[in-house]
């Protein structure tokens, strides 16, 4: 790598992980993001998509590589240590406490990252100003909001957290057409604030349309990293099907 | 006459309160039925008739001792039994804490032995309001378990540590991304429910005397009134509690006093076949 070329606000080496007791489901990842970039993780059906955004946020262990953010290594940090260091992570469902208020699920975002640089009220200001329909209902349980809403809840306390990098699952999983256009819309403010975006999407020509970078994901492994724009040059089918190496 | 059964069964009720408590909260949030319940209220009270008898202390200091020892203890009881087991399902977390349970009544009853003991405390004359006999235990009772459930009730709804009690019962991978150390919340969720149970076995210990199966004759009624609340509910526990301990004692107008626990089973039973959730468990079986 020249030493003049930025970090990688996500780097990624051979990363392997897989449930206890299984065999690999993500197998030999390796990647770099470009700062304030959307980097869109597609592929087919059980492909490993979510077990790869997963074992980002430290829900699945790493088995083997090593992940690294803005150059610091978090491969090893528990989930709770990786937001301090500056990632943040959406599931794809139960994204939201959904017994606790809205009020509760803001504050909750902030209220153990003590430390943690960017976070207060000045952040806070400027992730409300992003969604400023939770404002007004601060009192209603989380599970009582729409798909929509509560993933508009699940961005606005991920982004709270001041990330340097944002991990989203599938944010349109669920959604009618309207909230779809409206998330996309959402995701693109969040990388024009400055976050690294990298998102899990099965929505191929949503995710194009906002993406930097479109990594095919089959297997567990990397097939493809490419520009949107070079993507048609490929037929999907053959890139989730492998006919395409 | 029905008036003093029912200020005994309130009491009874109170005095189930807290165990209560502290088990519907170590399921809400860390998802088992912990049966080491009665013996960890058996072990608190030792730990607390230790300073108090041998050590001289004041029963209120001796009963903050024995908190923090017992606290101490289900601490590491969770750093090397449970933290361990957490993601091999709930029926093993139960089997575990049932194999504590007997380890920690039989800690009791070779340190002190079978014989009972009794806290050093004055006996003072009951009062009479109406008709009612109102002994010193019972008020003290009372007017400890209303603190503590006031107490759990503040700390749970409206601190930082209460939210994210809260959250990880909710959704523990989600509290995890926000920042929350599970493991600090589990121990932090032992140590609570330690203090609970601690106080309990002294308030069961000024009630009747302490020995190694103090917590046993508890056990039965704690669970049938947790259940009864809706596991998971700690609001739910102590109006299961209240119902069970006023139920236990009207049931000795027609009942032999030693057969009173027939209700608590009666209410599991009845329970298990038409309101699996309890009263105020709806939202956390849709959880």
């Amino acid at each position: 790598m020249n030493s003049d070329a930025p970090i990688p606000a996500l780097s990624i080496r051979d990363l392997r992980a897989g449930y206890p007791g299984g065999g690999d489901i993500v197998r030999g990842i390796t990647l770099d993001q470009a700062p304030e970039s959307i980097l869109a993780v597609i592929g087919p059906n059980g492909s490993g998509k979510s077990s790869f955004v997963k074992t980002l946020a430290g829900l699945l262990r790493t088995r083997e590589g090593s992940i690294d953010v803005t150059g610091k290594r978090v491969s090893d940090l528990s989930p709770a240590r990786r937001v301090m260091s500056g990632l943040a992570y959406v599931p794809q469902e139960a994204n939201v406490f959904r017994s606790l208020t809205i009020k509760e699920n803001l504050k909750l975002a902030t209220e153990f990252l003590r430390g943690r640089t960017g976070v207060g009220s000045t952040q806070e200001a400027q992730v409300m100003a992003l969604f400023p329909e939770l404002g007004q209902r601060h009192k209603a349980l989380a599970g009582n909001l729409s798909g929509g809403q509560r993933q508009m809840l699940a961005f606005a306390c991920a982004l709270l957290a001041n990330p340097e990098v944002l991990l989203l699952d599938e944010p349109t999983a669920g959604l009618s057409p309207k909230f779809v256009g409206e998330t996309m819309e959402a995701v693109v403010r969040v990388r024009e604030s400055g976050v690294t975006v990298l998102l899990v999407e099965q929505n191929v020509a949503a995710a194009m349309r906002i993406a930097d970078e479109v990594m095919v994901l089959v297997a567990g492994a990397k097939r493809l990293l490419t520009r949107p724009s070079d993507i048609s040059n490929f037929d999907l089918a053959d890139l989730f099907f492998g006919k395409v190496q | 006459m029905l008036g003093q059964v029912i200020v005994n069964g309130l009491v009874t009720g109170l005095l189930l309160a807290l165990p209560s408590l502290a088990l519907t909260i170590v399921f809400g949030i860390l998802k088992f039925p912990n049966f080491a319940v009665g013996s960890t209220l058996t072990f608190g009270a030792y730990g607390t008739w230790v300073a108090n008898h041998l050590m001289g202390m004041p029963l209120i200091a001796a009963a903050v001792v024995g908190s923090l020892v017992t606290a101490g203890m289900a601490i590491l009881s969770d750093k090397l039994i449970f933290e361990r087991l957490r993601d091999s399902g709930s029926i093993t977390l139960l089997v575990a804490s049932l194999g504590l349970s007997l380890v920690l009544e039989n800690i009791c009853r070779f340190s002190f032995g079978n014989a009972t003991r009794d806290f050093d405390i004055d006996i003072a004359r009951p009062l009479r309001w109406h008709g009612l006999r109102i002994n010193h235990e019972q008020m003290t009772t009372a007017i400890t378990v209303i603190i503590c459930v006031v107490v759990v009730q503040i700390l749970l709804h409206a601190s930082p540590l209460g939210r994210a009690m809260r959250a990880t019962a909710d959704n523990p991978a989600l509290a995890a991304v926000r920042g929350i150390e599970r493991n600090t919340i589990s121990h932090i969720t032992w140590a609570l429910a330690a203090v609970l149970l601690t106080i309990s076995g002294v308030l069961a210990g000024m009630d009747r005397a302490i020995d190694p199966l103090l917590g046993w004759s508890y056990q039965i009624p704690v669970f049938a009134a947790a259940i009864l609340g809706g596991l998971g509910s700690p609001i739910g526990a102590v109006v299961g509690a209240l119902v069970i301990g006023v139920a236990e004692e009207l049931s000795t107008l027609v009942l032999p006093t030693n057969d009173r626990q027939i209700v608590s089973f009666a209410v599991i039973l009845v329970l298990l076949l038409v309101r699996t959730q309890g009263l105020f468990g709806a939202r956390a079986v849709r959880k």
